[in-house]
């Protein structure tokens, strides 16, 4: 071959195997970027004062003077859009006008027999009121805004009459006029559209029972049942995105028959085109910085707090605490077991059968799928050991963590025979030469020296346990529930948590943040572990040098 | 140096009339504590075994009931897998095929990659750089599969169908990709372990023969280390046939053999994700839960054997190493 082709191909492999690495960063960028790039907008975002709120009913942790003064300040803004909707709904809600109009003509009827009247005067009366009634429920009905002039004309002539002056009745006066001034505005042929496009408007605005709005639950509104739909936008991302919703309206149109729907995107002001209602799509995008007051927000306690509806507020605090128990717990039984088999291994056991057997096992044992041990678990530890002593067969902590012992045994023991293995020959002579006993020597000499081995074994250990997710979902692991109050409760952990939130979720779909958070909170948990095990390790390292 | 902690008595100590040897009694006791001693050593070591034996022991009584109800020929050979159908079927070769078509499809995208990745690692770059690319390694492997399973089905499968316009973004293609990520750290630590283990003499041979650098890698040194990366590769897939999360959120678990067979745009259900799907809805004693069970039994067997096949491996590779 040509050394000029030899060559070249040679520059070809050196860099392929260059870009086999680099292709390995970049995935690592790729798989942890974009997530810790969300994730971090659970703890840092730009909080409105809706978040403040929040935070001060839920969690009960809030500047409570400056917030009602700020929440003050906010409300007075926010009345002009209730005002602006208010108004746009008095001349096209027919329903709710008529059973209004039906409602005063009752209470009105109502309030003559408590009246000292004459009996012709009663029945006079009425039939005025009921002829009013049936006016202005004419006119509502009516597409014709000639129709409508004439019908509320004829209903304020009674304006003046002695015997509505002070009664209930003097409402249909405001409602008529109300009504004419709305309906002058309006495109009367479209009531229909313009009540499906009002209810749109009030859900992003004020939200509904499934969804949270824009600026929350009207004052005058029931009290909703859950505490995602109590609060308008508590973030200004999501702020951001509502107030798109509501200057934007979407359509799915066919362009082409046959073709997949396209979505168009047009401006939602047009639909409401000269109404009452159209300056709110101006005053909203202008003054929603005075609705809501972002203001940066370090949410730290998202690491403390518990969840509210399905992780919408709040944090992963007994995430943590679930996944720290079952570590910690775990460790208990998985470190003395690896040291002091690794211990035998190197030191006591000699080549045979034995030993041959011994270490088949450990590599089988590495090698079991991790749903095997979770199947295990649960047939082992739930459901035979437990009942045996005298504990209630169900999964909690302590089966997830002896489970999880058991799968990290191997890592365990591997990582501690390799550190025994490399402490020097001369330091076991020595202290050999020096009268000490075998075990003497393990206990003072080898096994300090092979400490900073043994706490990297720990430290795979411990990133192992804190991350599986497999061996502990039928032992130990659920989506809800309170904090563990002992090791034999089932707990949340953040591995679970993270694949329930990904998957399980509907209402954590809404709030990628949190769901991005949890898992970010798990990696970067799994790395501070990491860290601080190595910096135990040089410390353990520097001091045995003698530094 | 100061000899701190070090304290020498000059002059005769108190006992120096003892004499050095031990008296019987002493030796006696000596005699008895070591072996005592070594036996709870060994029953303490003697838990994998015992751990090992309890995991088959429980995977496969807990199948029995199953296996002989249902026998062992339809569930190997049926591909309906339906539970909890008024007749319930349950046949894994389904499930079977898919745990083997991921990890086959993750070792084709790992299996390259992983190799150049151990040779630049062993061969190529100074200390330096292999002091920054071998944190990158470490730290794919730290990730913990649910992250990976998160990434997959979150950031993944949304841009897949955006980008190829697949009908879903949860299939094969996604499960494997990921799965090879996974099985790359493995991959690539044996096989660096195996290529760097042959020594330089071997090398400077081929050098100065006047072979390129991609002589010597393809036409000696990889062909030297063939055992140690066989077995990296065999490891690679036990890690991608064992992993749960990642299959059961990436694979769309949809019970189905692919068709045609290369398609991978396909969803498809594997062992484990049906065990991990499954058991919190099979009641306890049922036939359901023992198929489960049965199903864990084929997913051991399976990394038993490759597990052995490792094995085989691995020592040849270290023989081979301690030859050259």
């Amino acid at each position: 071959m040509n050394l000029g082709v030899r060559r070249s191909l040679d520059r070809l492999f050196t860099g392929l195997t260059g870009a086999s690495i680099v292709l390995l960063m970049l995935v690592l960028i790729a798989v942890l970027g974009p997530m810790i790039y969300r994730g971090s907008g659970a703890v840092l975002f730009g909080g409105t004062v809706e978040f403040r709120k929040m935070q001060r009913d839920l969690f009960n942790r809030a500047d409570r003077d400056a917030l009602a003064a700020e929440i003050a300040e906010t409300d007075e803004v926010r009345q002009v859009v209730h005002e602006m909707v208010d108004r746009f709904k008095k001349g096209i809600d027919i329903a709710a006008m008529s059973s209004q109009a039906r409602e005063i003509n009752r209470e009105y009827g109502r309030e003559l027999r408590y009246r000292d009247a004459t009996p012709e005067e009663y029945t006079e009366s009425r039939e005025v009121a009921r002829a009013i009634r049936d006016k202005l429920e004419e006119a509502f009905g009516s597409q014709d805004i000639e129709l409508i002039r004439k019908n509320i004309a004829e209903v304020l002539a009674h304006k003046d009459e002695p015997r509505f002056k002070g009664t209930v009745a003097e409402r249909y006066f405001t409602l008529a006029t109300d009504f004419l001034d709305a309906a002058e505005h309006i495109d009367l042929s479209r009531y229909h559209d313009y009540l499906v496009a009002l209810d749109e408007v009030e859900v992003i605005l004020f939200g509904s029972i499934e969804h949270p709005g824009l600026l929350g639950p009207r004052p005058n509104q029931p009290a909703r049942p859950l505490a995602m739909t109590s609060y308008g936008a508590t973030r200004w991302d999501q702020a951001q995105s509502l107030l798109d919703r509501l200057v934007w309206a979407e359509k799915w149109v066919e362009k082409e028959p046959g073709q997949p729907l396209v979505k168009e995107r047009s401006p939602r002001a047009e639909l409401f085109h000269g109404t009452a209602l159209e300056p709110l799509f101006t005053y909203v995008p202008e003054q929603l910085d005075e609705m809501l007051r972002p203001r940066f927000t370090v949410y730290w306690q998202f690491f403390i707090d518990d969840n509210f509806d399905s992780h919408y507020f709040g944090g992963v605090g007994p995430e943590i605490i679930g996944t720290l128990l079952i570590t910690v717990v775990g460790m208990l039984f998985v470190v003395p077991l690896g040291v002091i088999s690794a211990a035998y291994l190197v030191e006591c056991a000699s080549d045979g059968p034995v030993m041959r057997i011994l270490r088949m096992s450990i590599n089988t044992l590495a090698g079991v799928p991790s749903i095997v041990f979770g199947l295990f678990g649960l047939a082992f530890f739930v459901l035979f050991l437990f009942p045996r002593l005298g504990f209630e067969p169900k999964p909690c902590i302590l089966a997830a963590s002896l489970t999880l012992a058991v799968l990290t045994l191997p890592v365990m023991i591997r990582a501690s025979e390799e550190a025994i293995r490399t402490v020097p020959r001369s330091y076991k002579e020595g202290s050999l030469a020096l009268g000490a006993s075998r075990f003497r020597t393990f206990v003072t000499v080898t096994f300090p020296a092979a400490l900073p081995g043994i706490l990297t074994g720990v430290i795979l250990s411990l990133s192992r346990i804190a991350g599986e997710t497999a061996p502990i979902l039928f032992t130990g692991a659920v989506s809800m529930g309170p904090v563990p109050k002992s090791i034999f409760d089932p707990t949340r952990t953040l591995s679970y948590g993270s694949y329930d939130m990904a998957v399980g979720d509907r209402l954590a779909m809404m709030v990628p943040h949190n769901q991005y958070g949890m898992v970010v909170t798990l990696i970067t948990l799994i790395l501070i572990l990491n860290a601080v095990a190595i910096v135990l390790r040089s410390r353990v390292f520097k001091k045995l040098k003698g530094h | 140096m100061e000899s701190r902690g070090l304290t020498l008595t000059l002059g005769p100590s108190d006992d120096r009339r003892r004499p050095l040897a031990l008296t019987p009694r002493e030796d006696l006791l000596g005699f008895i504590g070591s072996y005592l001693g070594r036996a709870v050593l060994f029953l303490i070591t003697g838990t994998s075994v015992l751990a090992v034996l309890l995991i088959l022991l429980f995977v496969i009584l807990r199948s029995v009931p199953f296996l002989r109800d249902f026998g062992v020929g339809e569930f190997l050979t049926s591909r309906a897998w339906r539970p909890t159908a008024d007749e319930p079927v349950f046949g894994a070769l389904t499930l079977i095929v898919g745990s083997l078509y991921v990890s086959i499809a993750a070792l084709l995208f790992a299996v390259p990659v992983g190799i150049l990745a151990a040779v630049f690692l062993s061969d190529i770059v100074s200390w330096k750089i292999r002091n920054v690319a071998k944190p990158v390694v470490e730290i794919l492997a730290a990730i913990p599969s649910v992250a990976y399973g998160f990434f997959a089905v979150l950031v993944l499968a949304p841009w897949m169908q955006r980008r190829f316009g697949f009908s879903t973004g949860t299939n094969a293609l996604n499960a494997s990709v990921i799965l090879a990520i996974m099985a790359l750290p493995t991959i690539i630590s044996v096989a660096e372990d195996a290529i760097s283990a042959l020594g330089r003499e071997l090398r400077e041979a081929s050098y100065s023969l006047g072979a390129t650098r991609l002589e010597t890698m393809t036409k000696v040194v990889i062909p030297a280390a063939h055992s140690g990366i066989i077995a990296a590769v065999v490891l690679g897939m036990m890690r991608a046939i064992g992993e749960t999360m990642v299959v059961w959120m990436a694979s769309g678990n949809a019970t189905q053999i692919p068709h045609p067979w290369w398609d991978l745009s396909q969803s498809i259900r594997t062992m484990t994700a049906t065990i991990a799907g499954e058991m919190g809805e099979a009641p306890e004693g049922g036939a359901h839960r023992s198929a489960l069970f049965a199903v864990g039994v084929v997913l051991l067997l399976m990394t038993f054997v490759l597990n052995i096949v490792s094995e085989y491996f691995l020592s040849r590779a270290k023989k081979a190493a301690g030859k050259s």
